[in-house]
């Protein structure tokens, strides 16, 4: 991974909440009702899959696994509406053979206000 | 839903566990619902090629889970205002995953509580293994 990359903000990508992977989601955790705490993560993925595809940053994701992950909420996301993730590189470090990159995505409402952040720490392994 | 009643809740007290064998079926259906759609998850040849003898879970399959047992204490999961934790091992189809928590710290002016929680694996060989570790929620109580 290249280290220089620390600091580098995506482009905002606009997410639709959708009812039925909402509902798939739910039922993956024998869940009823409501919105799951760890849903929003379908929403970061998107937002992430700029991360995996910067040819500048060079993640090898093959060899990527997910190292940690937190969520706080401000309200849960709703059915039907559309949100913001903008997801930036808080750090990049090597802990031994292992790389270790932060990314927070921000997931902000249609009136501009956030939602949720998500905080995931992905691990590069050095020997696989 | 009915929110936990915020004086119902005790610092120590401990969630009730939530257990669940991983089929592999679940891991495509958190595959579909998740938009993960790593081969690390899917294809046993990819997942050999990288150092697992198998496919693996994903690490948000095992917090969804966890997820669901800080829900179900919690009454309503949208109570769940922050959650969290680190992966650290890895878990195969066909394993047991145990889920649970205890309430750390209660905060009377927010009426929270904060929970440590934690996601546990026996092995084949009987060694108990953490798939995720320093696992924290905080509820918003009713």
């Amino acid at each position: 991974m290249n280290a220089a990359s620390e600091g580098k903000v995506y482009p905002a990508v606009e997410v639709e909440v959708d009812a039925r992977r909402l509902k798939d989601f739910r039922a993956v955790f024998d869940q009823a009702e409501g919105v799951p705490p760890t849903f929003v993560t379908t929403i970061e993925y998107l937002a992430f899959a700029q991360v995996v595809d910067d040819e500048e940053l060079g993640l090898d994701f093959a060899r990527v696994v997910h190292g940690a992950q937190e969520f706080v909420h401000r309200r849960p996301v709703r059915e039907g509406e559309t949100v913001t993730a903008t997801i930036r590189i808080d750090s990049i470090r090597a802990i031994g053979d292992n790389g270790f990159i932060v990314v927070v995505t921000d997931i902000v409402d249609e009136e501009g206000n956030l939602v949720c952040v998500a905080k995931s720490t992905m691990v590069e392994r050095g020997s696989v | 839903m009915s929110v936990r009643s915020f004086a119902e809740v005790t610092v120590g007290e401990e969630l009730p566990q939530l257990r669940r064998v991983v089929e592999r079926e679940d891991v495509k259906d958190y595959a579909d619902a998740g938009r993960d759609q790593n081969p690390l998850h899917q294809d046993d040849d990819f997942a050999r090629r990288v150092g697992f003898d198998g496919i693996i879970a994903h690490g948000m399959f095992t917090m969804g889970h966890m997820a669901a047992c800080v829900s179900e204490w919690a009454g309503d999961p949208e109570a769940v205002v922050k959650i969290g934790g680190q992966f650290r091992a890895p878990v195969a189809v066909g394993e047991e995953i145990v889920t649970g928590g205890t309430v750390r710290r209660v905060d009377p002016e927010a009426r929270t509580a904060t929970l440590e929680t934690w996601v546990s694996v026996t092995r084949a060989d009987g060694t108990v293994d953490m798939p995720l570790k320093r696992g924290e929620a905080v509820v918003r109580l009713g």
